[in-house]
């Protein structure tokens, strides 16, 4: 039988946005809305909120966890009536993941570009041509120098 | 007035046509836009809030720090940018604590985030400042018989105690906005569904865009409206992936709002960018002509 791990749980309620799972009573209002839920019936934030409330890390944070195919709509942060917030619960938990380094890729992807750059899309010759066209003055960006100090803090 | 312009990452990088549909209808309004090109991406509220949420509302407070120390008040184009310059502007108004965490990391840089301005998506500046009957004035061409389905997307609205723009069970800021270019809103079965682009599983991003152009198909509009340009990015690029996984063969135009509202004061299809367009059928393209042309 598996236990309740505290110490996970503990670390989850450290997490920015991720204390609040503790309120959860499993109503399962959060559920009927969730186009995640609609589309993928194996995710279930009110599933995922039990598991934080176990935690269970492994199914969490692990490699495999389901808390990637959250869409990020908002509708079970509008629909818990306890102020769980199960989204940003989630997204406590996307963060822990990347600590342990079980993000996919995509995570590291635009926070290295916007490291590099200061955004998240390349400027390209062919939307440059558009922004003449258009009339429109040429994009520019100047963070880098603030950029640098807060990457490297 | 006077407003700062947040344009983020996609729209002038990716659809600069949503730049130039804003700028022309808010000359039209007598907005002026204060540009200031130290602003960085907002930064993206689902993979970076989900990979560094300290970070997150530190570069978030330096955007918003910058406009404060103009004195002006930002509006945002991009749901993206809303849900992140709204969330952390409410956040670190409210919570002490973490207003002094994030001004520490600011103090590297010599900026103070106060909590001394308003962010807000330009949609929602429009209806409580311009007002609706200013905007209706502005109108030259009313695009009386265009019929345009809603996607409201996610987070104009959502979280609503954060937004506060209206309930986001019965929003009407963007019928209202469109019947006053003269224009339709159609209702149709799955105006509040998610464009799907935030999940992993590329097959569940598929499937919610499905919806939506099912949902469009079957309704009457001529065309879906919008106004987030990752929404767009779903839908117009995503239309043709769509198209190829489902077998089908949707052919449903994508407006972002401000080009509607721009073509009906007056600007020329190539201000507003159409032929950018991944989709776009020649018959839409004569009926906007004809409503340009006949008003
Ligand atoms: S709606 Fe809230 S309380 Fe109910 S199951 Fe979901 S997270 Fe728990
Ligand atoms: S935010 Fe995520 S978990 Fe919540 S309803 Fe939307 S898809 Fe489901």
């Amino acid at each position: 039988m598996k236990k309740i791990n505290y110490e996970f749980r503990e670390k989850l309620n450290q997490t920015l946005g991720g204390f609040s799972h503790n309120y959860c009573y499993q109503c399962g209002a959060c559920v009927a809305d969730c186009p995640a839920h609609r589309f993928l019936p194996e995710f279930n934030p009110r599933a995922i909120i039990l598991q934080a409330l176990y935690g269970f890390e492994e199914e969490l944070i692990g490699p495999d966890s389901m808390i990637w195919n959250c869409t990020n709509c908002y509708n079970c942060y509008e629909r818990c009536p306890q102020a769980v917030n199960p989204i940003e619960v989630i997204i406590a938990l996307k963060n822990m993941c990347r600590e342990k380094g079980t993000n996919p890729p995509s995570v590291d992807n635009i926070i290295e570009r916007v490291k590099s750059s200061g955004v998240t899309v390349t400027k390209t010759e062919l939307v440059k041509r558009r922004r003449q066209e258009l009339g429109l003055p040429e994009f520019e960006i100047n963070c880098s120098d603030d950029l640098e100090k807060i990457f490297n803090k | 007035m006077q407003v700062m312009p947040f344009w983020g990452c996609m729209i002038p990088l990716k659809y600069p046509q949503m730049e130039s549909a804003v700028r022309y209808s808010l000359t039209k309004l007598e907005i002026e836009l204060v540009d200031d090109s130290r602003f960085s991406c907002c930064p993206d509220p689902i993979y970076f809030k989900a990979g560094d949420k300290m970070r997150w509302f530190t570069l978030a407070a330096r955007n918003i720090a910058i406009a404060e120390e103009r004195g002006l008040d930002i509006i945002t184009m991009c749901s993206g940018c809303t849900a992140t310059l709204c969330e952390v502007n409410h956040h670190l108004k409210h919570d002490e604590k973490l207003r002094d965490k994030i001004n520490e990391n600011l103090k590297s840089i010599g900026r103070e985030y106060k909590g001394s301005i308003r962010v807000r998506h330009l949609v929602t500046m429009l209806r409580d400042d311009v007002g609706l009957e200013k905007i209706a004035d502005s109108v030259k061409y009313r695009l009386e018989n265009i019929k345009i389905a809603i996607h409201y997307g996610c987070h104009l609205l959502k979280p609503s105690e954060i937004m506060n723009v209206e309930d986001p069970l019965v929003p009407k800021i963007l019928a209202e906005l469109i019947r006053v270019t003269g224009a339709t809103p159609v209702n149709h079965q799955e105006y509040l569904m998610c464009c799907g682009k935030a999940c992993q599983e590329q097959q569940l991003s598929l499937n919610m865009s499905h919806a939506v152009f099912q949902s469009v198909a079957d309704s009457e509009a001529d065309c879906l409206g919008l106004i987030c340009p990752t929404c767009f990015d779903s839908f117009d690029l995503g239309q043709l992936r769509v198209n190829r996984n489902f077998s089908k063969k949707f052919e449903i135009p994508v407006i972002y709002y401000f080009q509607l509202l721009a073509l009906a004061q007056g600007a020329s299809l190539e201000n507003v960018g159409i032929k950018f367009h991944k989709i776009m059928p020649e018959e839409f393209i004569k009926r906007l002509n004809t409503t340009l042309v006949t008003a």
